[in-house]
């Protein structure tokens, strides 16, 4: 049967094994240019901090536009691995079989139809971690430049799913899936079709959004109300994910909309002061009080305003990273006993 | 010779609430060709796809080779099976067909599939898209036979077939059938090409079985009597009528069982073929589902 397996598949194994050999061949040099460029420049600017392009190291080490080109493409590539993995691998590993009728040609060979799908899925199954990890492995360590400038492989969450372990994870998601889908309906297109809308549905909005922050019970730190609602203003460690920012009044009612409005009698002065005339919203005068603070930030503080930041801390990345892997193979695993009970205990 | 190599006891497979098969008990004995014939749904497919474990029985019981019908290769091994389509892998060429056959087959004859498909002058290193219907009917057939089977099931193998690979095919299979050792069922409604193989009779009709016997009983019992149209009845009462055709004054007869050797005034007696029986029975259960 692995011949079988292997016959049948080399050509989609081929086509993406060229297609990893491609993107190490950008990956690598590139890589290695970012990283020695990056460290060239942290040390000059540590000599010299008054060169105006210490201000923007990442826009002076991504200033070409093939440089912006790499920025975007590499990661995007790992972006959308693993649906392409579920779309050309999985959905029409079974669907094609049944659509052509070779399934019954090959469950009437001498062997079970059981070890049939169990060769069929170790293969399919195994390429997927090898070809994803090392999607993955290249992206990740690609990514050590940006991430020391951005600091965001936590906090953003397309980068959260493209470096690490949770790639791996999200591929053999999308591929089970896919195959499940193929079995169950037997047309690759439905699969197909299925398939993609389950994809964004799980990993671009019900886990990231929902889920993610929830892994492990937040942090969070309560700061006056200050002008720039970013996190340094807030006590908030620079690598951290922050989860949610909510602004209280003086009597602890959460602000919710428009604070200009919901501010105070005593802060409306200020406000109307600092407001200039603007056709698209309200604009205001950024005229610092003699303490160096925004007046409207100022006296709402006075007035008993506040916010509370809730958090995931860097160092919990990796902790993340697993329980993520873990509940995509949960997933999986699940869409893998599903594709038995449907090719096994349905008819041909 | 006495093994039965098929016996299914009311045998029914039920899609939603249809029937495609209802309380369906055959028997065919080892060594035999038979024919399975039917209209088209009358569950010929169901009935395949049910003795070689590609579906599952709603109701009843089936035997195959002493073994009842599973997705195991112990199962497998002994039978072929060649479904309707003629599914084969349209990437693939002949050669890796055979590669495939002796990777999933603990008995596979390699030696034997190579030296037929290279007397049938076969290129084994085209792809299967690029081979004629003719031609893929025979690989797919030899690759049946290359498992050394002891049943071969054929669904409407020659269905799609011109006349003359219809012919090659059939003759092939006559051959692998006096090679000997083999029990064959071949489902066709093409009634003249199952006459020269065949020696057993099925009749499905309406998901259900209308006769399962040898030819040479089936041609022993039937008769068909052609004779006044009053006196019908008084036959009728002694005789098993399968099917009558009436005109104003006359009615033909086909009929089951021991005739009187002294037929009544104006009655005549005529030896039917086999065809003419088959029909009659496809005729009697379509009525019997009009009425």
């Amino acid at each position: 049967m692995n011949w079988l397996a292997w016959r049948q598949h080399r050509i989609q194994f081929l086509i993406f094994g060229i297609l990893l050999v491609i993107y190490a061949a950008v990956v690598i040099p590139s890589g290695l240019h970012f990283w020695h460029a990056y460290q060239q420049m942290v040390s000059s600017c540590a000599h010299n901090p008054a060169n105006p392009s210490c201000t923007d190291i990442y826009g002076n080490l991504f200033r070409t536009t093939t440089d912006k080109l790499l920025i975007g493409l590499i990661p995007t590539a790992v972006l959308f691995l693993p649906i392409i993995l579920g779309v050309f691998w999985g959905a029409p590993l079974l669907s094609k079989e049944y659509a052509e009728g070779t399934n019954s040609l090959v469950w009437t060979q001498s062997i079970s139809r059981r070890k049939w799908l169990t060769v069929k899925l170790a293969w399919m199954l195994l390429a997927t971690a090898l070809l994803a990890g090392a999607f993955a492995a290249l992206n990740t360590w690609w990514s050590k430049t940006p991430n020391a400038l951005n600091m965001d492989r936590f906090s953003n969450g397309n980068q959260f799913g493209i470096q690490g372990i949770v790639p791996v994870a999200i591929s053999l998601f999308a591929v089970s899936y896919g195959i499940m889908l193929g079995a169950w309906f037997r047309k690759t297109m439905v699969a197909v079709g299925i398939t993609l809308v389950l994809f964004v549905a799980c990993s671009h909005i019900v886990i990231p959004n929902l889920l993610r922050p929830n892994y492990l019970k937040p942090l969070s730190v309560t700061a006056p109300f200050g002008p720039d609602r970013s996190s340094s203003g807030t006590g908030v460690p620079s690598n951290a994910w922050i989860t949610s920012q909510i602004i209280y009044n003086g009597s602890g009612r959460e602000i919710v909309g428009d604070i200009f409005s919901a501010a105070p009698p005593q802060c409306q002065k200020v406000i109307q002061q600092a407001e200039v005339p603007n056709s698209g919203g309200r604009a205001f005068k950024a005229v610092p009080s003699p303490n160096g603070d925004d007046p409207i930030a100022e006296c709402l503080d006075k007035a008993g305003w506040y916010q509370v930041t809730t958090y995931q801390p860097g160092y919990r990345y990796w902790d993340f990273q697993e329980i993520e892997s873990a509940i995509y193979l949960g997933l999986a695993a699940i869409a893998v006993g599903a594709t038995y009970w449907l090719v096994l205990k349905r008819d041909a | 010779m006495g093994e039965t190599a098929i016996t299914t006891k009311e045998l029914g497979k039920k899609y939603g609430s249809f029937w495609a098969l209802e309380n369906c008990s055959v028997s065919v004995p080892e060594g035999r060709v038979s024919a399975l014939v039917g209209p088209n749904g009358a569950g010929k497919s169901t009935l395949l796809k049910l003795l070689v474990g590609l579906s599952s029985a709603s109701s009843g019981q089936s035997q195959v080779l002493g073994k009842q019908p599973a997705q195991h290769g112990d199962f497998l091994a002994d039978i072929g099976y060649l479904a309707q389509e003629i599914p084969l892998y349209k990437s693939m060429d002949t050669n890796d067909h055979i590669e495939m056959g002796r990777n999933l087959n603990a008995r596979f004859d390699e030696g034997f599939i190579r030296k037929r498909l290279q007397d049938l002058q076969i290129p084994l290193d085209r792809p299967i898209s690029k081979l004629s219907g003719g031609q893929r009917a025979q690989v797919a057939l030899a690759l049946a036979l290359a498992k050394k089977p002891k049943l071969l099931l054929l669904d409407e193998p020659v269905a799609a077939l011109d006349p003359l690979a219809r012919h090659d095919f059939l003759s092939s299979l006559a051959q692998a059938v006096a090679d000997g050792g083999l029990t064959v069922v071949m489902s066709s409604h093409l009634l003249a090409d199952l006459e020269r193989v065949s020696d057993h009779v099925i009749v499905l009709a309406s998901g259900k079985t209308q006769l399962c016997d040898d030819i040479e009983t089936v041609l022993n019992e039937h008769l068909i009597l052609v004779g006044p149209r009053q006196t019908v009845g008084h036959l009728g009462d002694k005789l098993s009528i399968i099917h009558q055709t009436q005109t104003a004054r006359q009615s033909t007869l086909l009929v089951r069982g021991t005739v009187p050797k002294k037929l009544p005034s104006g009655w005549q007696r005529h030896e039917p073929n086999i065809e003419e029986i088959i029909l009659a029975y496809m005729g009697q259960a379509k009525e019997g589902g009009e009425r």
